[in-house]
């Protein structure tokens, strides 16, 4: 990875006095230790007349990018299953009028919009910093599973590819990722190169107080990350 | 001189003041001194109070600096204040102290008290073993700070345990307890508030330590968590460590962002410290007793793979479910060792993993199937002895000391039952083989065994201790 690029992302968001990554901010982060990120482009401001959607192809998912909005779908902030330059257009002037309305005090960084992915089974990686302890991975098995039945496994970073496998091995939800029903194992030695990667960046990047990829989508020859979060330490530098 | 480092002269001290001595029967610098004594400890002993000249015939001084000799240890039982004042003045002959006077971090008022109490001992470059402690107990160099009597609470004989822990009372119990269940001491530290010598500084002192065979860690909370995990992995490359985790209940990240801060509690990320340390936690009271008694018995299993001798069916199914919760390989018998054992054992014994012998056994065939086992692969053996069947004698105990023996592989023996079952426990315990009460308790043991293994077997191929 290229620390200067990392570096810039953090100072940026410290500078501007925030703690919580946008996503875009968070995926180029991610994005810099190769893993997978759906391909998109940033529309700012006005220029969703010009729209140039040449790099990307649809479905798209239309998500906006705001400091001030956490959870994006509750207000609006969301809008999938775009097909053309109609269906965007469309779409960034509802989504535009549905923010104004439900939170009208929102700075609007710009959409993003995404590549549709195709779902794969869902976990989620998480790393957080514990006083004490230091850096700290979480995996599970994500969605329902990681909320409902706290299916998740813990361990301290840095850790290497069989600790990781480990981290799998343990969870009730192991068969979703070895083959269950019919459905095809997915690739467990590039997901625990994944659960490596989330720990090298907060081992590396000691700002970092939380990172979570939730979900990543994991398939038989891939993963996905779908949405990330990173959020910094909040003691004034 | 000790082989021990750093922290070392605090177990082999050449000389101990006990500050704030006294003459009086039952009070607690009395009972140091005398448990002291008793212990047969060699250096030379220091009563230190100004309102006595002498204490028990020895020469009593009115100050630190009146002993006028380097003091390795000085024990203080005297109010955190006083702790403080005499601290202040000259004690440049003063090595380490212990205080085991409370009233400092533990309460409101003294948490000032230990703040300067940290500052004037890393001024003076004195180490502390404490405040709110009860220090160290030293079978092997003969060192009892203790302030419990003896009459009240045993002592436990030499041997390779030894013990650190946060907690005085846990201290005291544990050690009443290894003495009554013959397990060997080498060293306690009780180390309370660990205002200096912490876990990481006991750990790398254990490290090293000849006499210590394998080490018990009762904890509440770790402050310098990575120094801790880094002494810990050193310790457990070395010789097994096991750790109980009390005060679990403790909440996680303070208002964690994201499900990774929300989801995982404090006793989450200890779990994950001891995994990354290879150390193996016992669950509860019963589990570290048991874990201390099998460590007591056996250094070392080769793999997981358990063979379940019974001569009762039910408790052999029940014991094979708990082997699969705890991640041991009930392997099953190859079809040569079924039919070496048909034409040997009962005619209705059941030829599998596990073994029933039925209540038809007889002394000899304990011997075959174990025999059997350990010449075909199996790793460790859980032997249940019911003595309901008829034709077993107290005989069958060494016939299955003389396969552990030849093979050098462990036996974890199961017997439940009463009062006759539970006068022959003797007999095993003598032949150093661990009795367990229920099938729980022993599959439970053998789990840490080959828990131990896994961590050995790590480090063996270089991959770090962790499990």
């Amino acid at each position: 990875m290229d620390m200067k690029v990392v570096d810039n992302i953090i100072n940026n968001v410290l500078n501007e006095g925030r703690h919580h990554l946008l996503e875009t901010e968070a995926k180029a982060l991610i994005s810099q230790w190769d893993i997978p990120v759906p391909n998109s482009i940033l529309i700012k401001g006005t220029e969703y007349q010009e729209i140039g959607m040449d790099r990307i192809k649809p479905p798209f998912v239309l998500k906006v990018v705001s400091k001030d909005i956490l959870h994006k779908t509750e207000v609006g902030g969301v809008i999938s299953d775009l097909r053309d330059r109609d269906d965007v257009r469309n779409a960034v002037i509802r989504m535009r009028r549905d923010l104004e309305e439900n939170v009208p005090q929102a700075r609007i960084e710009g959409f993003l919009l995404e590549e549709f992915v195709s779902r794969g089974v869902e976990v989620i990686i998480g790393g957080m910093r514990d006083p004490q302890f230091g850096p700290v991975i979480m995996f599970g098995t994500g969605g329902v599973m990681v909320e409902l039945m706290k299916d998740v496994s813990f361990r301290l970073a840095p850790l290497d590819q069989r600790e990781s496998m480990a981290m799998m091995e343990e969870l009730r939800g192991y068969p979703l990722l070895t083959g269950y029903r019919g459905s095809k194992s997915v690739d467990r030695e590039l997901l625990a190169s994944i659960i490596m990667k989330v720990s090298d960046i907060i081992t590396k990047i000691e700002e970092i107080r939380e990172i979570e990829i939730n979900p990543l989508f994991v398939y038989e020859d891939g993963v996905m990350a779908v949405d990330t979060r990173v959020i910094l330490e909040l003691e004034e530098r | 001189m000790n082989t021990l480092k750093g922290i070392g002269f605090f177990f082999d001290p050449e000389s101990i003041a006990i500050i704030g001595a006294s003459p009086t029967s039952g009070k607690a610098s009395h009972v140091i001194l005398e448990n002291l004594k008793r212990i047969g400890y060699k250096g030379s002993i220091y009563p230190v109070n100004p309102k006595y000249e002498h204490i028990d015939g020895m020469k009593c001084y009115a100050s630190i600096a009146d002993i006028g000799e380097q003091v390795d240890v000085a024990i203080f039982v005297l109010p955190a204040s006083k702790v403080l004042d005499i601290l202040k003045g000259p004690v440049e002959n003063i090595r380490g102290v212990i205080i085991i006077s409370s009233g400092f971090r533990e309460v409101e008022k003294g948490k000032l008290l230990e703040e300067e109490l940290k500052m004037i001992a890393e001024e003076k470059g004195i180490r502390i073993i404490g405040p709110n402690c009860l220090g160290i107990y030293d079978a092997i160099y003969g060192v009892d700070t203790f302030l419990v009597p003896t009459e009240h609470v045993k002592r436990p004989k030499k041997g390779g345990l030894s013990i650190l822990t946060q907690s005085g009372s846990f201290a005291v119990l544990i050690m009443d307890e290894m003495a009554t269940e013959g397990i060997g001491v080498a060293r306690i530290v009780s180390y309370g508030n660990k205002v200096d010598v912490d876990e990481a500084d006991c750990l790398d002192l254990l490290a090293d330590d000849e006499d210590t065979r394998y080490v018990l860690l009762y904890i509440e909370s770790v402050e310098n968590g990575r120094e801790f995990v880094d002494a810990a992995s050193r310790c457990a490359a070395k010789k097994p460590v096991i750790a109980i985790k009390v005060g679990r209940g403790e909440a996680g990240m303070h208002a964690a962002r994201s499900h990774t801060g929300a989801m995982g509690g404090k006793y989450e990320i200890y779990r994950a410290a001891f995994r990354k340390a290879g150390i193996i936690e016992v669950d509860g009271y019963e589990g570290l007793k048991d874990a201390c008694r099998v460590l007591d018995a056996y250094d070392i299993v080769d793999g997981n793979k358990v063979l379940i001798i019974t001569d009762g069916g039910g408790i052999g199914v029940s014991m094979a479910d708990a082997c699969e919760d705890f991640g041991l390989d009930v392997k099953r018998l190859s079809s040569s060792s079924k039919n070496n054992l048909s034409t040997r054992l009962p005619a209705f014994s059941a030829m599998d993993n596990p073994i029933d012998l039925t209540a038809s056994a007889k002394d000899d065939d304990y011997f075959t199937a174990l025999e059997e086992g350990f010449m075909n692969g199996y790793d460790l053996a859980i032997v249940t002895v019911l003595w309901g069947a008829p034709a077993l004698t107290a005989g069958v105990v060494g016939r299955i000391y003389e396969v552990q023996t030849r093979y050098n592989k462990p036996v974890i023996i199961c017997s439940p039952g009463g009062e006759f079952t539970r006068n022959m426990y003797r007999l095993f315990e003598e032949k150093g083989m661990p009795v367990f009460s229920t099938p729980e308790a022993a599959v439970r043991a053998a789990a840490v065994l080959t828990g131990r293994g896994t961590v050995r077997d790590n480090i063996l191929k270089g991959a770090g201790p962790w499990i």
